[in-house]
């Protein structure tokens, strides 16, 4: 099993489309690649949309045909978060976790929110930096409750079972002995990485705090389920592109008209990019 | 002459001559010679196609009344190459510092990525290693005052920029005296807000205790201790820097005219800007090379180093 991109035209346009591939062959990153990677289902594929130290938002499409990961777009501009001081772009290697799904008609029991339609977000806390559409092999430490706008946005806190630290991190209380002071910052990232747009600083359930792998792996649980449900069409599937090339439903599909590779050189990106923002009381 | 050796000298021609954006010093610019990210990189600057000195030539301009100044960009914010302006090389170009045969990058201190601002020097500027500073008694670290620029724009290696200055921090450095000065960009639109250290709390929350915690740590991921501050690591005022500022120039002119002590220490004193210093020639009998691609950077500056 090898995972590869589809790369077409540049990144930092409109046109920039990056497709997931399966032995050559396109895939959909949000129906096709199984969420677990083993038996046991202790090690998970992510989707890697956005490298750390990049400010791209990249995301998996929910509306094209095999939902290429292309950038999210904001009144036909091109939306890149910006940098809250100390932060440089994303903090981690930012991506989904495949085969799951925020079922925006659900109410989260705990949270007492719903979903927010997305695949489920996953932070990948290594010491590489990833690249768009890699398809990364990652355990599960934790998870966070981001209320986004009046939505659950659970944020899994995972590691690239390749990175050096893996094997001594099993529980949410290991990253904090390991990397001292990166679920802080994980949580003051997310508080406040809209405020430059104008928007309100978001709020954590949970009173922020990161909960255990045995209350991540309910989420991923729940999420997986929800996605089931949505492939299976038993809920209303809110718009979402279900096309997918390997399951034998009724939604699987030709691949034949994905077009061919045509990768561009990377479009330079706006000076106003590098702004740093001072966000008062942030610490 | 073989046509190689002429098209050759008109390249180099053209590289001595091209011009760049960046520099707010009119008819000042630089040119790169070598690989970068290796020990054979240069950068070096340039007018009218002359090598000139980024340490002794190019001019300080220091405004007292504006509190402004010339700054050269050694390192970009978010970079991690450790480029100085050689104290050794004739013609003082910028290069990268080599440690134990290997050029030399710095970690990133989690939550920083590389250098956490864009960071220099001033030109005819030194920390004079046979000052000990009165009550502190410790001596400069014989190297051109180091400045950290705050402004939005990241800069390039060998940018000229205009800054305003606003305050200091006096970082002891293996026992040297290692001052880093705060500066805005004066092209910055905040920079209009901002003319002393209580602006800093005011505008930019987080970024002098940040800074601080930075400069204090940075070399820990590297197998050294916490570096030590000065005044209690308090900022020093705007005033107090401007001062500061005019002593270490002051110190520069005694090095250029030979009014130090002598030792093998010292900085080279080649210029061609200053003809009462012994330092002084015409012109410096240096062609750059044309560039070369640049190495591959070490794989390990992805990691994120984390202080307990």
């Amino acid at each position: 099993m090898s995972y590869s991109t589809r790369q077409i035209g540049a990144a930092n346009t409109l046109d920039f489309k990056v497709f997931i591939e399966k032995d050559g062959k396109p895939v959909s990153p949000f129906h096709d690649i199984p969420l677990y990677a083993n038996e046991e289902k202790t090690i998970l594929n992510m989707i890697v949309e956005v490298p750390r130290w990049t400010n791209a938002k990249l995301e998996i499409s929910k509306e094209q045909k095999l939902n290429p990961i292309i950038q999210d777009t904001k009144k036909g501009k091109l939306r890149f978060v910006r940098n809250c001081f100390p932060h440089h772009g994303y903090i981690h290697n930012y991506g989904a976790f495949p085969q799951t799904w925020e079922d925006p008609n659900q109410l989260h029991p705990e949270t007492k929110a719903k979903g927010d339609n997305d695949p489920l977000d996953v932070c990948e806390i290594g010491e590489q930096v990833g690249y768009v559409g890699q398809v990364k092999q990652v355990k599960v430490l934790g998870v966070m409750a981001l209320l986004d706008e009046g939505e659950t946005d659970w944020k899994v806190i995972v590691i690239d079972v390749n990175d050096p630290l893996a094997s001594k991190l099993h529980d949410v209380e290991d990253v904090e002995t390991h990397l001292p002071g990166l679920l802080r910052a994980t949580n003051e990232w997310f508080r406040i990485y809209k405020i430059p747009d104008g928007k309100p600083e978001n709020q954590f359930a949970f009173s922020g705090e990161c909960k255990n792998k045995k209350y991540a792996e309910e989420v991923i649980g729940e999420c997986a389920e929800a996605w089931e449900k949505l492939i299976k069409g038993s809920v209303d599937p809110k718009g979402i592109e279900l096309s997918n090339t390997t399951l034998s439903l009724a939604s699987t599909v030709d691949a034949s008209d994905i077009p061919a590779a045509s990768p561009l050189p990377a479009a330079p990106i706006d000076k106003s990019v590098d702004k740093w923002f001072y966000i008062s009381g942030a610490h | 002459m073989p046509n190689r050796a002429v098209s050759r000298l008109l390249l180099t021609s053209n590289h001595l001559n091209a011009q760049r954006s960046g520099s707010s010093q009119s008819g000042f610019h630089s040119v790169s010679e070598g690989s970068k990210y290796s020990s054979t990189f240069k950068k070096y600057l340039v007018k009218d196609g002359n090598v000139k000195s980024y340490f002794h030539d190019l001019p300080l301009e220091l405004d007292v009344e504006k509190g402004t100044a010339n700054m050269v960009v050694e390192i970009p914010r978010w970079s991690n190459a450790k480029f100085e302006i050689s104290t050794k090389v004739p013609g003082n170009p910028i290069m990268q510092d080599v440690k134990k045969g290997q050029v030399r990058f710095i970690k990133n201190l989690f939550p920083f990525h590389g250098y956490c601002h864009n960071y220099g020097a001033f030109p005819q500027t030194w920390e004079d290693i046979t000052n000990d500073n009165g009550e502190l008694q410790i001596f400069g670290d014989n190297d051109p005052l180091d400045v950290i620029e705050i402004g939005s724009k990241v800069h390039e290696v060998g940018d000229i920029v205009k800054v305003k200055i606003i305050g200091s921090l006096a970082l002891i450095d293996d026992g040297e005296l290692d001052w880093k000065v705060l500066a805005i960009n004066t092209q910055d639109p905040l920079s209009k807000n901002v003319n002393d250290i209580p602006d800093i709390k005011k505008h930019y929350p987080g970024l002098l205790d940040s800074t601080r915690e930075w400069i204090r740590n940075y070399k820990i991921p590297d197998g050294k201790p916490p570096n030590q501050f000065a005044f209690d690591g308090q900022y020093k005022d705007r005033a107090f820097t401007l001062k500061l500022i005019e002593e270490n120039h002051h110190a520069w002119n005694n090095l250029i005219h030979e009014k130090i002590e002598k030792s093998d220490k010292l900085p080279i004193i080649t210029n061609t800007a200053h003809k009462t210093s012994p330092g002084y020639i015409e012109q410096f009998q240096i062609t750059p090379a044309l560039p070369e691609p640049p190495a591959s950077l070490p794989p390990d500056l992805s990691n994120w180093y984390y202080a307990k």
